[in-house]
């Protein structure tokens, strides 16, 4: 039965893969082209540092196996957080699941099917992203081929001891309080934790690690690279594993891998066995609703929106989509994660080594650039998403004497606005803590003013021009082709805004150091001419787009 | 009155529909009947502005469904099949959410949805989230939606889904109640027996072309085989969608 399961899995990513379309074809090759090369980087930047750390004279060799034990700690962790939160959804509220209850299937093999998708989700990404840290260990230490195979033996049983964790903890916890506020609450405290894991370790200045002349005494340096990173998590064999393996220890290196394997197998054992108690009672309690008493009271909304008639029909549409936001849980885990990066941003800025009054107001100006980049991630999860999570309800607003225009700016308020705050907040304190000029503080507040505005409309348009109102999930949305064609759109405006504004902040800086004639007032009209027509061409082009695509949309 | 003239719906290779005509006029329960996959759908979907025809025109009062989408989805309440709403309002909003954006009036509103979740076994519910609402549930939201508008046309897409056996005598009762007032009700099903009693004319679609259209008794005589023996719409629906 278990096969059976398994096999319908495979039919439908066949199926999936003969059936693409030619231009489907097209955008896969572009998507792997593209991620390619991003990994291509990521290798590269990691051979830089592997290189150098390698190279540091007598603890060389330590040091990397060091970060290697660190890196698969993280891995390790981010795996039992991610498998927390997942287990929730494919455990309990998969799509399918009330279907396959309802058939003759063993509870122990359904169970073991929605374990295999929660190991899978939890820790593909994490596998793709630490893949190039492996292969630059590997060039850099002049392993082999049979290194790779090695690796991949002994990653299964870790990623799928780390998974177990967040599975044994979900049917637990749904066991215990079998009801979908467990669901919620779980999401909360396990993007917490993320969150605290991330400013923790951010506050701990890991660059440390290659600044050995910061810690006080060379010895304690030298004891802390040769302890042991958590010996007794599956991290910490697998380091010892790869470690055995490199110095020909085969002896200890079977042993590491006995342990990854024994411990997987015997915690699996057991969770199947305990998914026969457990699983049923927990899947039953989840599909009870939460009880919720409203009020009957007006929103505030809706009194502005008998004052102000011509607006009236945005401000309902906002009501209805703040209190979806505001009572979404999966929301209130994304608002954690970004309170999280806004303090290790400004914590990054405040670290920096720099000097000069003058250096300073230069990295405030380039840091328009970086904390347009994070807007455009920001922005790639709340605003990009808002057209298609109206959803299987769109028909409702669709079947409605509703403009399109309207619909869409409402998500613009009530997306783009906060997402404008956070750019706001990063820039203002960026300015502050690196005690930026006049000049410097008002071009770069003014340029995320605007440009903050200007990537929300370019969201909202592109959303609006790849809508999928079937999605599940928001992760789905912002992971399709429209979200990469958003984030590279986004990218490039803000690559042209820093580029375009470099002129003038380069006579800014001729005039601090006493150039005469100094400013160049024809090129400045240029840049600002430039500025003008490049925000209207990034606002105006994806939104009428958007517009257009939304009204012929067919749902 | 509803008057639908040579429409026809292409997806992709696809003719969902094929050059359909009706009219319906005021005060009229018209069912639109067919097997899977034969077109209700699409027309209703097409009539309440939801999607575009690839060709043809559909008139709401004399207002055309292409050139005045608005307008027209202001006189059209729709409900399809399968109700989804925003899981994350309580009842209560959801009315109000409706009641707003198709401007009725505040304090009508205020007066009127209390009573509509009480006509509708819905006032202890009412302030829940609509994630803890049933299918059936949900279904009389909508239709208590509708009744909070009073729009001139009401197209149901396969009204009964999901509604208990007292849900559905009042929803019946209702219809005949607002097509009394000159309400048109336009109605996609597959209860052929409840088509029967409710409805005053009716149309059969299959493989998107309209097969046979009149008053209830004409469909069922051109359905019998000619021998005068009295028959139900279901025998006569068998033998038109077959023959």
């Amino acid at each position: 039965m278990f096969i059976l399961l398994c096999r319908r899995k495979i039919l439908s990513l066949k199926n999936k893969i003969l059936h693409f379309s030619r231009w489907e074809i097209i955008k896969n090759i572009v998507f792997i082209s593209v991620g390619t090369a991003l990994l291509s980087l990521l290798y590269y930047g990691f051979w830089r540092l592997l290189n150098y750390l390698e190279n540091v004279e007598v603890i060389g060799p330590v040091l990397s196996w060091k970060l290697t034990g660190m890196v698969l700690l993280i891995t390790f962790a981010m795996i039992v957080v991610s498998s927390i939160i997942i287990s929730m959804t494919t455990l309990y509220y998969s799509s399918d699941l009330k279907f396959l209850f309802s058939c003759p299937i063993k509870m122990r093999f359904l169970f073991m099917d929605k374990s295999m998708d929660t190991i899978f989700y939890s820790s593909w990404t994490l596998m793709l992203a630490i893949l190039p840290y492996i292969i630059a260990l590997a060039r850099v230490k002049n392993f082999g081929i049979l290194f790779y195979i090695s690796y991949f033996a002994a990653i299964i049983p870790f990623i799928m001891i780390a998974a177990a964790f967040g599975i044994l903890f979900s049917m637990v916890i749904m066991y215990l309080f079998p009801s979908s506020r467990t669901r919620d609450i779980t999401w909360i405290i396990g993007s917490l934790s993320v969150g605290f894991v991330y400013v923790l370790f951010r506050f701990s200045r890991p660059e440390r690690l290659i600044r050995p002349n910061a810690l006080e005494v060379v010895a304690q340096y030298i004891n802390y690279l040769q302890s042991p990173t958590a010996e007794y998590l599956p991290s910490w064999w697998l380091t010892k594993g790869m470690m055995s393996f490199a110095s020909g220890h085969w002896g200890d290196f079977a042993l590491y891998f006995f342990y990854l394997l024994s411990v997987s197998i015997m915690v699996y054992v057991f969770i199947i066995w305990l998914s026969e108690k457990f699983y049923q009672k927990g899947f039953s309690g989840a599909q009870s609703g939460v009880k919720f008493r409203g009020n009957r009271s007006d929103f505030f909304e809706q009194k502005l929106s008998t004052k102000i008639g011509f607006l009236k029909e945005i401000f309902i549409v906002v009501w209805k989509d703040r209190l979806l936001f505001l009572r979404d849980a999966r929301y209130w885990t994304q608002i954690v994660l970004i309170v999280s990066l806004i303090l290790v941003y400004l914590f990054s800025i405040k670290q920096l080594p720099l000097d000069s009054q003058n250096i300073k107001s230069l990295v405030s100006f380039l840091n328009v650039g970086v904390a347009g980049f994070v807007i455009a991630a920001i922005n790639l999860r709340f605003v990009f998403p808002a057209v298609s999570l109206e959803g299987k309800s769109y028909w409702i607003l669709r079947s409605s004497p509703v403009k399109t225009e309207t619909l869409m700016a409402a998500k613009l308020i009530v997306s783009g606005v906060p997402a404008m705050l956070v750019a706001v907040i990063l820039v203002f304190f960026s300015n502050k803590l690196l005690e930026a000029d006049f000049f410097i503080s008002f071009l770069t507040f003014a340029t995320i003013i605007i440009s903050s505005i200007v990537v929300s409309v370019m969201a909202i348009g592109i959303g609006a021009i790849f809508p999928d109102f079937s999605m599940e999930n928001i992760h789905q949305i912002e992971s399709s082709y429209g979200g990469f064609l958003y984030m590279a759109c986004a990218m490039g405006y803000f690559a042209l805004v820093v580029g375009l504004e470099s002129w003038p902040v380069q006579m800014h800086f001729a005039q601090i150091y006493g150039r005469p004639n100094a400013w160049d007032f024809e090129i400045v009209s240029f840049c600002l001419i430039f500025f003008i027509i490049l925000n209207l061409t990034a606002v105006l082009i994806p939104w009428k787009m958007g517009v257009r695509n939304l009204k012929k949309h067919e749902i | 009155m509803i008057e639908i003239k040579n429409l026809t719906k292409v997806f992709s290779q696809t003719k969902a529909l094929d050059n359909v005509n009706l009219k319906v006029g005021r005060g009229e329960i018209f069912a639109f009947l067919g097997p899977n996959g034969a077109g209700k759908t699409t027309t209703v979907k097409i009539m309440s502005g939801i999607i575009m025809p690839t060709s043809g025109c559909c008139l709401v009062y004399g207002k055309d469904v292409v050139k005045d989408v608005l307008a027209v989805k202001k006189e059209i309440a729709y409900i399809p099949d399968e109700p989804f709403v925003y899981n994350k309002l309580s009842g209560y909003e959801f009315l109000r959410f409706i009641g707003d954006i198709y401007n009725i009036d505040v304090d009508f509103q205020k007066k009127e949805i209390p009573k509509l979740l009480e006509m509708f076994d819905l006032s202890k519910e009412g302030d829940e989230l609509l994630e803890s609402y049933s299918h059936g549930m949900r279904q009389k939201l909508l239709i208590a939606a509708v009744l909070l508008r009073k729009p001139r046309v009401i197209l149901f897409d396969e009204p009964t889904v999901g509604l208990d056996p007292k849900s559905i005598k009042k929803f019946k009762n209702l219809l005949h109640e607002l097509a009394s007032k000159g309400t048109i009700i336009f109605m996609c099903t597959h209860i052929l027996e409840m088509a029967e009693k409710l409805c005053t004319k009716a149309a059969i679609i299959n493989s998107g072309r309209i097969i046979a259209e009149g008053s209830i008794d004409e469909l069922k005589r051109k359905g019998s085989s000619g021998g005068g023996e009295k028959q139900s719409l279901e025998d006569a629906f068998l033998k038109i969608t077959e023959g």
